[in-house]
């Protein structure tokens, strides 16, 4: 967007001040100008279809099948979110939720940590085994029916160990924070430890501090993958009351759309207008992660970009 | 991680047909004959009638689809019911009714499937048979007495032997219906009919002389605008053509062969003239431009929408799109509209119900013949669903609490108990607060018991299409592993071809002069191998059985 400093504006008459550093010159007009038309379109783009949704889920299903739901509630109804409200499995499952999420984003961060810094380390015997290993993971998989046995057979199913043991490292996220701590200058390691300091005090006290771009965003990164995932939820928890809200979301999209219900004619001021039904589902499971991103949007661009810049 | 786990979601299907195989080694098969093991908690006297329930207070596991308009309730009546009634209680493996055929798969792949698996059709046993995780359930009806009492009395075993394997065995115990039971059909506005003086059609050239009427007289719009065009383009609108011209089906239930009883023999079901005839029909409303040509593409929420704006008449129905969808729809936007169901129109093949006597079904896990209670679970399988008593109890639930009866003996919902609207404002719901009417335990049966909850407008529809003569069910044809292996690889590109080809001939794309050409193509894409194999292991079923 073009944003103009109060500050730099001309006064009265008196001729422009001429600006130190970069000189505006018409043609740098013209691409801000440029610029802020062009991003302000993003952000059209970006936003309307997010306004859009939040209209539909506020709005009553005859008009949107009418397809007259655009940015603007029509016939402003609640029905559907109280309907979804009113549901005691609907609170357990988003509480559940929340605490594999929370859960399952800890565990991650730790052990992702603790693997990338010793990644880090030029003079690792074996470095670039460990390497293999992680990065042989993203290439070839078990398949399904061998991880379920072996979570299974570890007793893990039915606990939140089952989403967050088998996850806890990305492979992706592990490489971006390795070559993010390989990037900090090792004089500093090296002088914490002339200062007396072992291994476990210079990696919590000097490269931890120094690593909170990159940890607020594997943070974000995980928290968002998990908060979304029903998969591995859908795969090890054989009651309803361990589902995440994901999975209750899921179905009971598929129960207002789905074949299953043929034969069976539902009263039709209980059948859950499915389009609104969606709108509702995505606003109420997009709505906490999104509160999460201002906080560490700042982080987020610089954590990523310092990763990336050394391979 | 997570992305891989949706790669995983995808590789499901080989994976499991790679253990399948692993799995084959490892069956040594149990003596079918002697049971003297397996008797604990059984009834010495068990057959038609007798109340069944087991000497010994028993558990079994079951795969339970939870449905989100009645998730599970560890409280229902149902259960503490069903263990007075028969000293069994159910350890439930709940499942989202979303993903429960990725589960069920899983579960039998990785051995760790309950005993009883419900909710599965038919052609999804094929994937299971090899690989020995499922019994074959035929070796073993002598324990079910209300199962072979009903196949005999509704003379169903034709259809059953369509689910017999290569080995002459069947793997699934299907849901059964007395009377064939179809329901989708066109849904027509009846304000336009009566304003153009016009009867309800009954055969398709009925229904294009209706089509004409409404163009003539609303000559801005297409008068049929069809929907269930994902993922294949016109499910409903093909099927229904191609079961009225005799063929086996075509759409969303796409068959690629077809009985030829004249011939005894399979056809390939979209090379036949019968196909031919049905789609020149369709290329006729397309070109006289009453179809929509948007019908074989478009979402069914377009469709819809149409629907509601009065810029169509006719879209495809089943009994709740119309209660559900079409008529709010049309309450919303034009309240004088009115819109029924009419039943399916006739075609070449005749007045004819297509629909099938058989549905989905219960497998049962091949551990539970080690099981000391076998004998009690198949009694008790064979009593909950099978017999008149068993499945009264699963739909209705227990007399003087959940449904009173009549003067007549016919079932009515007590006063304070709602399903489907029947009893507005009842505190109770026969499915939420008492597990009844759950579509895990209840399906099938007479038709009385299947159209109990039918609105009266269904039920008429359902009396004119059970006055037609039921399709009789082609011959089995069980073809053996590397055969299925061998047709599912000439499967695809011919349904892609005939897919294709089809949408060519309707929208006028391609020429109907041009139709010996389209069957040569088939012919190259191996049609008539396809045909050799289906029609020798009809043969061979047919010297081994």
């Amino acid at each position: 967007m073009v944003t103009v400093d109060a500050t730099e504006r001309p006064t009265g008459s008196a001729p422009r001040p001429r600006r130190r550093g970069i000189q505006e010159t018409r043609g740098y007009r013209v691409f801000q100008v440029v610029n802020g038309i062009i991003l302000t379109l993003v952000v059209v783009v970006t936003l309307y279809p997010f306004v859009n949704i939040v209209a539909r889920s506020l709005s009553d299903e005859a008009y949107i099948i009418a397809g007259q739901v655009n940015l603007v509630p029509r016939g402003f109804t609640l029905d559907t979110y109280q309907f979804l409200m009113s549901d005691p499995l609907f609170w357990t499952n988003y509480r559940n939720t929340v605490f594999y999420t929370v859960t399952a984003t800890v565990i991650s961060i730790v052990m992702t940590t603790c693997y990338a810094y010793v990644l880090s380390k030029k003079q690792l015997k074996g470095r670039s085994a460990l390497v293999g290993i992680a990065v042989f993971t993203m290439f070839f998989t078990g398949g399904l029916i061998p991880n379920y046995v072996l979570v299974t057979s570890l007793g893990l199913k039915n606990s939140v160990w089952a989403i967050a043991l088998p996850n806890a490292i990305n492979v992706f996220n592990l490489l971006v924070m390795k070559a993010f701590f390989e990037s900090l200058p090792t004089e500093l390691e090296e002088a914490a430890a002339v200062d007396g300091l072992n291994t476990y005090g210079i990696l919590l006290r000097i490269v931890l501090p120094l690593s909170k771009a990159i940890v607020a965003t594997m943070v974000l990164f995980y928290a968002v993958a998990f908060w979304n995932s029903w998969f591995a939820a859908f795969l090890y928890m054989d009651r309803q009351e361990l589902w995440p809200v994901t999975v209750y979301l899921r179905n009971l999209i598929a129960g207002a759309t789905g074949a299953e219900n043929v034969g069976s004619i539902t009263e039709a001021n209980e059948v859950q207008a499915e389009a609104t039904l969606k709108a509702v589902t995505i606003v109420l499971t997009t709505l906490p992660i999104l509160l999460v991103y201002p906080f560490v949007q700042r982080y987020f661009v610089r954590g990523i970009m310092l990763g990336a810049v050394k391979g | 991680m997570f992305r891989r786990s949706w790669r995983h979601a995808a590789a499901a299907a080989a994976v499991l047909l790679a253990l399948g195989s692993v799995t084959a080694c490892g069956d040594d098969s149990s003596d079918s004959e002697d049971l003297s093991e397996n008797r604990a908690g059984a009834m010495e006297n068990y057959a038609v009638g007798t109340q069944f329930k087991a000497t010994e207070p028993l558990s079994f596991s079951v795969l339970y689809n939870n449905h989100p308009n009645y998730p599970l309730k560890e409280d229902w009546l149902f259960w503490t019911e069903l263990q007075s009634r028969t000293n069994v209680s159910l350890e439930k493996v709940s499942v989202p009714l979303s993903d429960y055929n990725q589960k069920r798969s899983l579960l039998i792949g990785a051995g760790d499937a309950p005993l009883l698996i419900p909710k599965t059709y038919p052609p999804d046993v094929h994937a299971y048979v090899s690989s020995g995780a499922i019994l074959p359930v035929s070796d073993y009806l002598d324990l079910m007495p209300n199962l072979k009492d009903k196949i005999e009395k509704w003379n169903l075993k034709p259809e059953i032997d369509t689910l017999r394997q290569q080995d002459g065995k069947f793997y699934l115990l299907p849901g059964l219906h007395e009377k064939p039971w179809h329901e989708y059909s066109l849904a027509v506005r009846t304000d336009i009919l009566e304003e153009l003086n016009l009867e309800v059609p009954k055969t398709w050239d009925d229904v294009y002389t209706m089509l004409k009427a409404m163009k003539a007289a609303h000559p801005d719009v297409y008068p049929f605008s069809d929907r269930f065009s994902q993922p294949n383009p016109a499910g409903n609108l093909l099927n229904m053509l191609a079961v009225s011209h005799g063929l086996a089906g075509a759409g969303w239930n796409f068959q690629h062969v077809t009985w030829n009883a004249q011939a005894q023999q399979f056809e390939y079901t979209a090379a036949t003239e019968h196909y031919r005839h049905m789609l020149e029909y369709l290329n006729k409303l397309v070109a006289e431009k009453l179809l929509d040509p948007e019908s074989f593409t478009q979402t069914d929420d377009l469709a819809r929408q149409k629907l509601a704006n009065g810029k169509s008449f006719v879209i495809s129905s089943n009994a709740q799109t119309l209660v559900n969808d079409y008529r709010p729809d049309l309450a919303a936007t034009n309240p004088k509209a009115k819109i029924t169901k009419i039943p399916l129109p006739v075609g070449p093949a005749g007045e004819i119900n297509p629909a099938s006597r058989l549905e989905n079904g219960m497998m049962i896990s091949s551990k539970a013949r080690e099981s000391k209670n076998f004998v009690a679970m198949m009694q008790f399988v064979d009593w909950l669903w099978y017999s008149d008593e068993g499945q009264e109890f699963a739909k209705w639930g227990v007399e003087g609490t959940t449904f009173v009866r009549d003067a007549a003996g016919k079932p009515t919902l007590a006063p304070d108990v709602d399903m489907i609207g029947l009893n507005p404002g009842a505190p109770k719901h026969l499915q939420k607060d008492f597990g009844f009417g759950n579509g895990v335990f209840s399906y099938g049966g007479k038709p009385e018991l299947v159209q109990g909850f039918f609105s009266p407008e269904e039920q008429e529809f359902q009396q004119v299409m059970n006055a037609r003569a039921p399709k009789s069910p082609p011959p089995p044809y069980p073809l053996s592993d590397e055969e299925r292996e061998q047709v599912s690889l000439w499967e695809t590109p011919l349904k892609d071809h005939v897919y294709q080809a089809t949408l060519q001939f309707i929208l006028g794309q391609r020429d109907f002069a041009q139709w010996d050409a389209y069957v040569a193509e088939l012919k190259s894409k191996s049609m008539d191998a396809y045909l050799e194999t289906v029609n020798g292991a009809y043969k061979r079923f047919q010297e081994n059985n």
